[in-house]
């Protein structure tokens, strides 16, 4: 998988003393390659599973090889902030962009050049061009092919409340994508709006769920009809499994509410010193290649401007998070938590 | 640790207790490096705490924090009460009795603990789920299991059945290293089997059971995967939860966590020290054959109740990883999506989880057991204080005890070069999980008769040759449990191993973690497998064996 990590030689459990040696050796050795011009450090929030592909090209492509430390965006993001300009990561790439915004309070992030920024659309970047998107998932329903009817699929997710729903209807409430969306979905409408919503959808015996993938299975066995997640997964899931997937996903109609993008984002570290090679790697990942990679084997939307989405994707979600100017994302996110936890969601 | 070889002075240093002597410096100065390096995460907390903008105390009264606490101890007190029974009973019965297949139980028995807690529930979950293999199993027995498990009671049952080896494994060792001869003569003089564990097995082994349930409760109130696959809001969720963008609220809860852990901890203290008053001390002297009580028409009831735990514990979630692995391998035979996992991606992990794991143990027993030296033989109070230092830090999250690791090195200037190192790797590990040998050491401390020191001591062995042929054989199986249960946990571990590890470092837990991440349920499933099957090769090897020896 990761061709440049160093194979270390293989001992038996009997040579324990030299081993530990050895570790002791280790240490030195390892953290010595931090200014070494031929190779960048990453820490990402992407999985590996999906994005080593993406990140070996690069170093075929260019001969800078990649140190990448995966890990969940937001530990990375707190790591970061613990390392501080001491850290010795040049890009950060994030599943969503609340994590690379709270390092962007910090001021930790540095400007990406214009040519990398100009590669997606406006709303598709933050204001200052501190982080870019390089990957969309749609906030889409995901339903039971089974039990519900295509026809009587709703065109907005403030249908969901209506009586048809009781109890149907699963919320991933701590999931971060879900408090990405909810952030955006009440900026947008206001607090008033947002918080009737989630009361709604409470009083209207919508369940909780802590993520998206327990979600779509759920609604794949029936345990529950429908479920507020990302597109992703149910791809996945029918890639795996085919038609013994009994769920699909069904989009918001244009412009509601419902169908927010949630966007990956990448990131240059201020306190790297190879910020040239950064964002040859930004440029990598939003290049037409690897986009047509990421949605025709990722099923992810691709965000660079002139790369289509795969055929299968459902049509992409019109409101974008980076066109909203978040003055402190802190603030609004801890905003957004308080918002959920008063709503009794995570205890349905 | 001991390395002192010159004998401490005769004259004077008998304590106000019979029998306790005053340590030896070298221990004192050894528990006192341990505490302050043990204390490092907890630093760090009150750390960020103290630097935080909101009013601490004002956060503690509120309701949002209030709920969360009070389900923490509920889950806690209620794991740790049911691991006790389940832990004793098996290691009573897989240790005691002529049960059959003991063998084999005293290899499987304890290997639950090495499901990293979010995949095991996870294959909990799905097993019993309806389509998932348990449910369908059961439903042909006509069985319909319906309810959907969630809240306090999926919780409850998901960690009893992941966390009792952390009492089976210390009580089964103590159980080992207590000599047949008490039991037998109460045999003799008349009592049932039932009389004689209860007069003569529980005051011998109780000390064990209350430092297991002891690691229990803490590992509940850290526990972030099973709890959170159970929507089950304990503080240690909100932590996480709130760890990005309210860093104030995350780290004041840490704390209140610690404290709660402090407490628990003095608690056990006094429970433990109230089991050695009510005549504990048997020591492991003597005749070592153990007493085997046979069964008789209580063997099939036992068989099946012992079958039924490792059923729903290990073989359960076993079952739903062999299906998910199955599934993904018919799917590539018939022309689906091929598996995407190679050797690659399985061996090197797989060294690295072993090597680590077992110098972690091994690193961890020899930290801790001067400490257990200065608590359990030489009664001493600073050895109280660094105990509860060290044992409470287990409740630490893990995701925390990384980021302190960091915190320190980072401020800790002659040691930045280490950031990112094995070192620093093996050191989180080693605070995070030291608690897991410390107790067991105690006790293993304890189960060496001081006449036998005091006899080699007279015949002029120094403190290393007693060490060496007096003392470590006696406590090995102790030690064993101990070093067996710090290997099964740090195999698992996931957030320390992401976060402080050296970039590229790889361990089956990160690439189980990696492809159950990217829902690639199969490939979780089969790495599952090998992290289960290795463990259980290492517990074989390195726990069981060394205490067979001595039978």
């Amino acid at each position: 998988m990761n061709d440049t990590t160093p194979r270390r030689p293989r001992r038996r459990l009997a040579a324990m003393p030299t081993a530990i040696l050895l570790v002791l050796g280790l240490g030195a050795s390892t953290t010595a390659c931090g200014g070494d011009p031929e190779s960048l450090t990453v820490y990402s929030g992407r999985s590996e599973k999906l994005i080593s592909p993406i990140l070996e090209a690069f170093t075929a492509d260019t001969g800078i090889a990649l140190d990448v430390r995966y890990g969940s965006s937001n530990d990375l993001a707190l790591l970061l902030a613990e390392e501080g300009d001491k850290s010795p990561a040049d890009v950060f790439l994030s599943r969503s962009p609340g994590p690379a915004g709270f390092l962007d309070d910090l001021g930790m992030l540095a400007g990406i050049d214009d040519d990398v920024l100009d590669r997606v659309a406006d709303g598709d970047h933050s204001p200052d061009g501190t982080w870019v998107g390089f990957a969309g998932r749609g906030r889409v329903l995901v339903y039971n092919i089974d039990e519900v009817d295509a026809a009587d699929l709703p065109d907005s997710v403030f249908d969901l409340t209506r009586p048809e729903y009781q109890g149907r209807v699963a919320v991933p409430g701590s999931n971060s994508s879900f408090q990405d969306w909810f952030t955006l979905f009440r900026l947008r409408n206001g607090d008033a709006v947002a918080i009737a919503w989630l009361d709604d959808m409470v009083a209207n015996g919508s369940r909780f769920y802590p993520k998206n993938g327990a979600i779509v299975e759920a609604v794949g066995r029936n345990e529950i009809q429908f479920g507020l997640v990302n597109h992703y997964y149910n791809f996945q899931k029918v890639a795996s499994n085919g038609d013994d997937q009994r769920s699909a996903n069904h989009g918001f109609a244009p412009g509601d509410d419902g169908g927010l993008m949630i966007i990956a984002t990448a990131a240059v570290i201020d306190s790297s010193g190879e910020k040239d090679a950064a964002n040859q790697l930004l440029a990598h990942l939003l290049s037409d290649e690897q986009q047509t990679y990421l949605t025709n084997k990722v099923y992810e939307y691709p965000l660079a401007l002139g790369v289509e989405p795969a055929d299968a994707l459902p049509p992409a979600p019109t409101y974008r998070v980076g066109a909203v100017d978040i003055d402190d994302i802190a603030a609004e996110f801890k905003r957004t938590m308080e918002i959920i936890e008063a709503s009794g969601v995570l205890d349905q | 640790m001991t390395a002192n070889a010159t004998d401490a002075p005769r004259t004077g240093v008998v304590g106000h207790r019979v029998g306790v002597r005053r340590p030896p410096r070298t221990l004192v100065t050894a528990a006192v490096v341990t505490a302050a390096l043990f204390a490092l995460p907890g630093g760090y907390v009150v750390w960020r705490v103290m630097g935080g903008s909101g009013s601490p105390l004002a956060l503690l009264a509120s309701r949002r924090t209030l709920e969360p606490l009070w389900r923490t101890i509920q889950l806690a007190v209620l794991v740790s009460t049911s691991t006790a029974v389940l832990g004793t009973g098996l290691a009573w019965l897989t240790t005691r009795t002529d049960l059959p297949l003991r063998r084999l139980w005293r290899i499987v028995v304890p290997l639950p603990l090495v499901y990293p807690s979010f995949v095991g529930a996870a294959a909990f979950i799905s097993g019993l789920a309806p389509g998932g293999i348990v449910h369908d199993l059961v439903g042909y027995l006509g069985v319909d299991l319906t309810t959907r498990l969630h809240g306090l009671t999926g919780s409850w049952l998901v960690l009893t059945l992941f966390t009792y080896p952390y009492v089976y494994l210390p009580v089964a060792a103590r159980l080992t290293a207590l000599p047949g001869a008490f039991e037998e003569n109460a045999r003799l003089l008349g009592d049932g089997p039932r009389r004689v564990f209860a007069r003569v097995v529980l005051p011998q082994i109780w000390s064990s059971i209350a430092a297991g349930s002891l690691l229990v409760f803490l590992y509940t109130v850290s526990d972030f995967g099973a709890v959170h696959l159970m929507r089950f809001e304990t503080l240690t969720q909100t932590i996480f939860r709130t760890r990005l963008f309210d860093r104030d609220r995350s780290f004041t809860l840490a704390l209140l966590l610690l404290v709660l852990a402090l407490l628990v901890v003095a608690a056990e203290r006094t429970v433990s020290r109230s089991g050695r008053r009510r005549g504990a001390g048997l020591t492991a002297l003597g005749d070592r054959r153990s007493l085997t009580v046979p069964l008789g028409r209580w063997a099939a009831p036992a068989l099946a109740a012992t079958t039924s735990v490792v059923g729903l514990a290990l073989v359960a979630p076993a079952v739903s990883l062999a299906d998910w692995g199955l599934f993904g391998f018919l799917r590539a035979r018939h022309g689906g999506m091929p598996l995407r996992l190679d050797w690659h991606d399985v061996l090197g992990p797989t060294w690295n989880t072993v090597w680590i794991s077992v110098l972690t143990a091994l690193v961890a027993t020899v930290v801790v057991l001067p400490v257990a030296y200065l608590v359990a033989r030489h009664r001493s109070r600073l050895g109280e204080v660094v105990n509860a230092v060290v044992v409470a830090g287990f409740a630490i999250p893990g995701l925390v005890v990384a980021l302190s690791m960091i915190f320190w090195t980072m401020h800790a200037s002659p040691f930045e070069f280490l950031i990112g190192s094995m070192p620093v790797l093996v050191f989180a590990y080693v605070v995070h999980f030291g608690a897991q040998a410390m107790r067991t050491a105690q006790v293993a401390v304890g189960t060496v008769p001081r006449r036998m020191d005091d006899a080699a001591r007279l015949l002029g062995a120094g403190r290393l040759r007693r060490l060496a042929t007096v003392d470590l054989p006696l406590m090995a199986p102790g030690l064993a449990a101990g070093a067996g249960l710090v290997m099964l946990s740090t195999m698992k571990e996931l957030p320390a191993t992401l976060l402080a590890s050296p970039i590229g470092f790889r361990t089956l837990t990160t690439q189980i973690w990696n492809t159950y991440e990217a829902l690639f349920l199969p490939e979780t499933a089969i790495l599952a497998m090998v992290l289960l099957c290795i463990s259980a090769v290492l517990t074989w090897l390195l726990v069981v064996r060394r205490s067979e020896h001595l039978r």
